[in-house]
């Protein structure tokens, strides 16, 4: 599989080098190297969007702040100053990641800033930038700047061939990097991300740090890429520059293509681009933005996954179909330019990859599969308590004018099954988030083994080893049951690579009795199933301490005992573990000790069965909501 | 899914290098000698062209925020190819208009004019509409050693390519050019007029005439206007797309000033207009300097008197004074305008602009007797050109080609533009400030 | 006092912006769309105004009743186009910007390219104001105030008071949930886009009112109806028309003490500073938003 992905990218870079030459020999008229180069260009452009708001999920309506920078570089540094063009070229780079690293540390900083925020943060940058560049008479001052044509290596002989050869180059150096870091554990680490980042932050992955990645590379490769456009366009103007063109296109292009794959935004531009090529040559006239809209919301509603999902079912089939025909046309010669045919050829492959058949991984529907539960038997083992691990000392917790804790004071020890009871509202998940680190304590300490874990980032308590689960499950959905759990196990403690990863994920499949659907993806299967996927998962980073979340919410009575089964078997390893739960027969049975919560505050704790006597602990229940069910 | 790669295919077989619905040739018939076409239109009585057509290649923005312009350019030399080719067309060979729609995007000019150039192999070429989009083509022009005769560009100093040919020409200052006319007329009207607003497009020709260039010393309106004795009272520039214009009509009528100079472009003078008459303030004079003349017309007593500059007005005297062939142009071009559905149907100095245009370009060709682009353009360096509009000019490379200008001043009087300045050209008398 | 009348020129013309801003933040906020088109719709409404009144002779502002119904039609369509194909919010950008450039295409082929401005026969209000002393207020947009202030209370009474719309907000806040208590978001939705699509049509009669009608114009609205719909709380209805007022008021009052073209740089360095510092508006309703 990878292999193919190498080869790909490979032939792209040679395919484009050998180009020049060709040109040189056949004497190719210097009209398609400047079409390639705006298929380049925009391949730059939407590969490095797809980097942040494809593979992270982040959503950014600003590519127009780092191609308008990269841009500006040019025409300042080179264009009105004099400095050397490719100086102006790394400067134009350099001052786009700087950007974007500063947008990324106000926007990644802040956990309110998700999804839309995002967008429309990076929607707002670019209306700035222009402003800023026309007040200033130092950079625009609103006249515009000519940009001259370079001087360039007199080998190359043509400036067309030249800048055919500097857009190549950052064209390819973007799919090479898009290509790495969709391969590797930065692009594992977006993904999650991307599905669900809370959760990924808590199995250990250092969100913050892989989200700068990206959109230093998106400003980076943008700034770059905007930069060698400048060199031939003649004039550049503020207008010209800052509009909605190219936010709003390289999200066409990337979504069309594909947003999945590091080739999917250079389909989208060639398809884009060879199109309103042709649709400007055609003397539609009046007509060509209507055919562009109409095969752009067409494309949108028949391939939503994008193009690239649909080739890769049948790439042999598509990409022969589009050779031949291309092949085919050019030599009879007997209708078109070179460009039409590659608009044919490229009709002829959109078909086929439209056309019915083979699935592939996706499943119609959201069919469930039906498979038998491995039933583990539980056999109560002794335990041994050992010593403090946890230690909440007055652990407060307000949200506005609730106040969800009210100084919590609980010790988790080695070996330890605490269980976590109490009416609703009583601050149970309050208490487990603290712990986990998903909200920072309003006041009071929490430590880990001594160390203060207030203001650690949560991927670090991850990796000192406090995990937790969900109440309803949050797996990575568009990553496979056994991929799940692979990823808490690349972004450990000891990070691990892919393969590495995968084989270790199977010891905690089985762990949880999951290993019959370790390829399924969490669509396909049922609630305990993901239960118990929350569990293997949590487990997967190796915990000292595992907090689990009313795990057995929604399950029938066998599911349940089942469940009660696979965290003695969790325990048994070692491992101590805080639940959260209501169903009062499994915490009796299950856990060494009892921790009451109400209104905030520890109302009792000790062995189960003196606790659950209290009085005071029953007129709790009762009180609320007398829903408690002793049986 | 089939319809999507219908579609394409569609798409593709239309564009077989460059056919468009705005194509034209003449039936084969005998050929003539070409008439050299200088000041008069081509001859509509003229014989037929024959043989295989000399392409001329350009875009225009047919679509987008320039397109209220370009398609009057479009509508213009369509119908310049048309009396070429009805009169003998070029060399004795009918004309064919390869015309592309830039969409008014100035990222896509370099690589249109470079499809019609190498791909398209067009023999000539024609500029685009408005400046950044001319000056976005000049190096493919040159690149390729195409004479690039263009129609709007008039910010002299930027269009160094020795090739490119200006048929509309504000001189080659317009930045002094334009202030120092302003002043004359002022100074026309006695004591009537000391002070001016100043209030700038930040765009480029436009901020060039208020300001000048950012990096080069050198005289503009901001500084040659105080020196003619008219103290600046207001300086307002405003960017490109701006649509605010009640604080900028709060600001002027606060430094009352007895004429606003709006160096703006399109429908800008219209909304800045509508502000002040909100406030109830109406300045003596107003002038604007490239305006979209039709919706001026409709606004009534509150832009009557508006001044602004031209290269050529239809009133009757003018006219009168023009070759009837021209004088049938202005007729038959309205005449098409209003068939476009289009509201203001005058030929006027766009139009003119582009007759020039095409003019130098049939002049050169003719001049030189062959389509080599080095030959016409040594042609019209050496011999100038006999332009519809503007008489005989002479091309000194040394001004970037820029011509001494014909500009002349308009004023709207009873609902038309007339033109009122210099005396000796004007069609009607300057009538000075309102109340 | 001339800060003040521009900062008045400023506020009114952002109300304008603020109807316009009013069906594209509902639209975003209940039903997750981001729909482009809602710029198409106005631009449809302008010109709808401009036909009817030139050929008719009917007031101007009269003439939105039809142009309102048209645009009721037309989002209520095109929504349920995306409830029927199940589009996702991403996507639902796309197309939308798909519908909006096949828009443009055909006013500009319909009207021509040419700009296109009610005669002052036609339209009677360009150049009108309304006198306080020695304030001024500008009638297109004082109008446009009016009908701002007149849908706001509207759409907050309909949303508050009646099933439809409390049902619409617990849609808005969890739809899964709201689904499982009956509520049917189809009719629903498609209901609330053709009262966005009015409310276009009616934004754009407005701005005929006032402008000169050119096809491309929608994308020179873009930026400041977002940072209105990102100000004011996208799905806040009061929200929307205080943030209008505020970025028009600022816009102005920053033309005429420092320079217009700073105007956008303080706009968008506000909408910047309230996403991080506000992200759900700077005018946080209690319903949820």
């Amino acid at each position: 599989m990878s292999d193919r992905g190498w080869i790909g990218l490979l032939l792209v870079a040679v395919g484009l080098a050998a180009v020049p030459a060709l040109a040189a020999v056949f004497d190719f008229n210097s009209f398609y190297l400047v079409f390639l180069s705006g298929i380049l260009f925009w391949t730059a452009q939407s590969t490095s969007w797809n980097i942040l708001s494809g593979y992270s999920g982040y959503f950014s309506f600003g590519q127009g702040a780092f191609y308008g920078v990269g841009v500006y570089s040019m025409a300042v540094f080179f264009g009105r100053h004099g400095v050397d063009w490719l100086a102006a070229t790394v400067i134009g780079g350099l001052l786009s990641m700087l950007l974007a690293l500063a947008i990324g540390t106000i926007a990644f900083r802040l956990r309110s800033l998700r999804g839309e925020i995002f967008a429309l943060l990076t929607l707002a940058v670019p209306f700035i930038l222009a402003a800023v560049v026309r007040l200033s008479d130092t950079i625009d001052g609103g006249q515009g700047i000519i940009v001259p044509v370079p001087e360039y290596p007199d080998f190359l002989g043509s400036f067309q061939t030249f800048f055919f050869v500097a857009s190549a180059v950052v064209g390819v150096l973007s799919l090479a990097v898009a290509f790495v870091m969709e391969r590797t554990r930065y692009g594992w680490a977006l993904f999650a991300i991307r599905d669900d980042e809370a959760v990924a932050e808590g199995l250990g992955v250092p969100t913050f740090k892989h989200k700068m990645i990206s959109i230093a590379a998106n400003g980076l490769i943008g700034g770059v890429s905007g930069a060698v456009l400048a060199l031939n366009l003649g004039f550049v103007s503020v207008e010209g520059t800052f509009n909605l063109r190219v936010p709003l296109f390289v999200i066409v292009m990337s979504v069309l293509g594909g947003r999945n794959h590091w080739a999917g935004p250079m389909i989208g531009a060639i398809y884009i681009h060879t199109l309103q090529n042709r649709l400007a040559d055609s003397g539609f006239d009046g007509w060509s933005l209507i055919v562009l809209g109409v095969i752009l919301v067409l494309l949108v509603l028949l391939a939503p996954e994008g193009l690239m999902a649909r080739f890769g079912r049948r790439p042999w089939a598509v990409g022969g179909v589009f050779a031949s025909t291309l092949i085919g046309l050019g030599s009879w010669g007997g209708w078109g330019q070179p460009v039409d045919w590659l608009a044919v050829a490229l009709g002829a492959a959109a078909l086929v990859g439209f056309l019915p058949g083979r699935r592939g991984r996706e499943m119609a529907g959201g069919r469930r599969a039906h498979h038998a539960l491995e039933i583990f038997e539980g056999v109560p083992a002794p335990v041994e308590v050992g010593r403090p691990l946890v230690l909440a000392d007055e652990a407060a917790k307000d949200f506005g004018g609730v106040h969800a804790l009210r100084g919590v004071s609980v010790t988790i020890s080695q070996g330890e099954l605490v269980g976590l009871v109490g009416p609703n509202g009583s601050g149970k998940t309050t208490l487990v988030n603290l712990i986990s680190g998903a909200l920072p304590p309003t006041s009071g300490t929490l430590t880990l083994d001594g160390k203060d874990l207030v203001g650690m980032p949560q991927h670090r308590i991850a990796h000192l080893g406090i995990a937790r689960t969900y109440q309803i499950p949050r797996p990575f959905h568009s990553l496979t049951v056994r991929d799940n759990v692979a990823i808490a196990i690349m972004f450990g403690r000891v990070p691990h690579g892919l393969e590495v990863a995968r084989e270790a994920a199977d010891e905690f499949l089985s762990l949880v009795g999951l290993h019959h659907l370790s390829d399924q993806l969490p669509g396909q299967v049922n609630l305990h199933e993901r239960q118990l996927l929350e569990m293997a998962r949590a487990m997967a980073t190796r915990p000292v301490v595992l907090l689990l979340d009313e795990a057995l919410a929604g399950l029938n009575p066998v599911e349940v005992d089942n469940a009660v089964a696979v965290v003695r078997r969790i325990h048994d390893s070692g491992v101590a573990i805080v639940f959260v739960e209501h169903v009062l027969r499994v915490v009796n049975q299950l856990a060494t000790r009892i921790v009451v919560l109400d209104q905030g505050e520890v109302l009792a704790e000790g062995e189960p069965d003196i606790v659950m006597s209290d009085p005071a602990v029953i007129r709790a229940y009762l009180g609320k909501e007398g829903h408690a069910r002793r049986q | 899914m089939a319809v999507l790669a219908a579609l394409l295919l569609v798409v593709a077989a239309c564009g077989d290098g460059g056919s468009d619905a705005t194509t034209t040739t003449a039936a084969a018939g005998t050929t003539t000698e070409g008439d050299t076409l200088g000041t008069e239109a081509p001859d509509t009585t003229g014989g037929e062209a024959s043989g295989d057509p000399i392409v001329v290649g350009s875009t225009l923005p047919l679509t987008g925020f320039l397109s209220a312009t370009g398609v009057i350019h479009q509508i213009a030399g369509q119908l310049y190819v048309d009396r070429l080719n009805d009169s003998g067309g070029l060399l004795g060979r009918p004309v064919e208009w390869n015309l592309i729609d830039d969409t008014s995007d100035g990222a896509r000019i370099a690589e249109l004019y470079e499809q019609l150039i190498s791909q398209d192999g067009v023999d000539l070429i024609m500029g685009p509409y408005a400046t950044p989009n001319i000056l976005a083509a000049m190096p493919v022009a040159e690149r390729h050693g195409y004479v690039l005769p263009q129609h709007t560009a008039v910010l002299a100093p930027a269009l160094t390519y020795e090739c490119q040919f200006p048929g509309w020409s504000i001189g080659p200052a317009p930045n002094e050019f334009i202030p120092n006319q302003l002043a004359d007329v002022f100074d026309s009207l006695g004591d009537e007029v000391s002070t001016v607003a100043l209030v700038t497009n930040e765009g480029g020709s436009t901020s060039f005439v208020s300001y000048g260039r950012p990096d080069v010393e050198e005289p503009s309106a901001s500084t040659i206007l105080p020196e003619r004795g008219y103290e600046i009272v207001a300086d307002v520039p405003y960017p490109i797309g701006n649509t605010e214009w009640g604080p900028i009509a709060v600001t002027l009528q606060e430094a009352q000033p007895d004429a606003v100079l709006v160096m703006g472009l399109g429908v800008e003078a219209n909304g800045l207009i509508d502000a002040m008459e909100q406030l109830d303030y109406s300045p003596p004079m107003i002038f604007a300097l490239f305006p979209a003349p039709g919706p001026l017309l409709g606004m009534g007593e509150a832009a009557d008197g508006l001044l602004s500059v031209s290269m050529f007005e239809p009133n009757e005297p003018i006219l009168a004074e023009l070759d009837p062939e021209l004088q049938d142009v202005t007729e038959e071009f309205s005449t098409r305008v209003e068939e476009a559905d289009l509201p203001y149907s005058v030929f006027e100095t766009q139009a003119a602009a582009t007759w020039n245009a095409w003019s130098i370009l049939v002049q050169g060709v003719e001049g030189a007797g062959s389509l080599d682009h080095q030959a016409i353009c040594d042609y019209l360096h050496e011999n100038g050109a006999d332009l519809p509009f503007a008489g005989q000019v002479s091309f000194d490379p040394e001004q970037n080609n820029f011509w001494p200008s014909n500009q002349v001043i308009k004023q709207i009087q009873g609902g038309d533009w007339v033109v009122v300045w210099p005396e000796d050209r004007a069609a009607s008398e300057l009538a000075g400030p309102n109340g | 006092m001339s800060q003040l009348q521009a900062t008045i020129f400023g506020a009114l013309s952002g109300s304008l912006f603020a109807v316009m801003a009013l069906g594209l933040s509902l639209v975003w906020g209940f039903l997750k769309i981001i729909n482009l088109a809602h710029f198409g719709m106005i631009l449809l409404g302008a010109y709808l105004t401009f036909e009817l009144a030139t050929t008719t002779g009917i007031d101007p502002i009269i003439t939105v009743m039809i142009g309102a119904m048209a645009m009721f039609l037309f989002g209520a369509i095109v929504q349920a186009g995306f409830e029927r194909w199940r589009v996702s919010e991403f996507n639902s950008l796309l197309i939308s910007y798909g519908l909006l450039i096949i828009t443009v295409q055909v006013v500009s082929n319909v009207w021509t390219a040419d700009f296109q401005r009610m005669d002052s026969s036609v339209n009677p209000y360009a150049a009108q104001s309304l006198a306080l002393g020695p304030l001024r207020f500008p009638l297109p947009t004082l109008i446009a105030a009016g009908f701002a202030v007149i849908l706001v209370v509207a759409a907050k009474l309909i949303l508050e008071r009646t099933y439809s719309g409390r049902a619409l907000q617990a849609f808005g806040q969890d739809r899964d949930i709201a689904g499982a208590f009956g509520i049917d978001h189809t009719k629903l939705g498609i209901l609330l886009a053709g009262a966005a699509g009015a409310t276009a049509a009616i934004g754009g009669m407005l701005h005929s009112l006032g402008e000169s009608l050119h096809p491309d114009a929608p994308f020179e609205w873009v930026g400041r109806v977002f940072a209105i719909v990102i100000l004011g709380g996208i799905g806040n209805v009061t929200g929307t028309l205080y943030a209008g007022l505020l970025v028009g008021g600022i816009s102005g009052l920053t033309a005429a003490v420092w320079s217009p073209s700073a105007s956008p740089f303080v706009v968008f360095s506000l909408v910047v500073l309230a996403l991080v510092f506000r992200p759900t508006g700077l005018f946080p309703s209690k319903a949820g938003h």
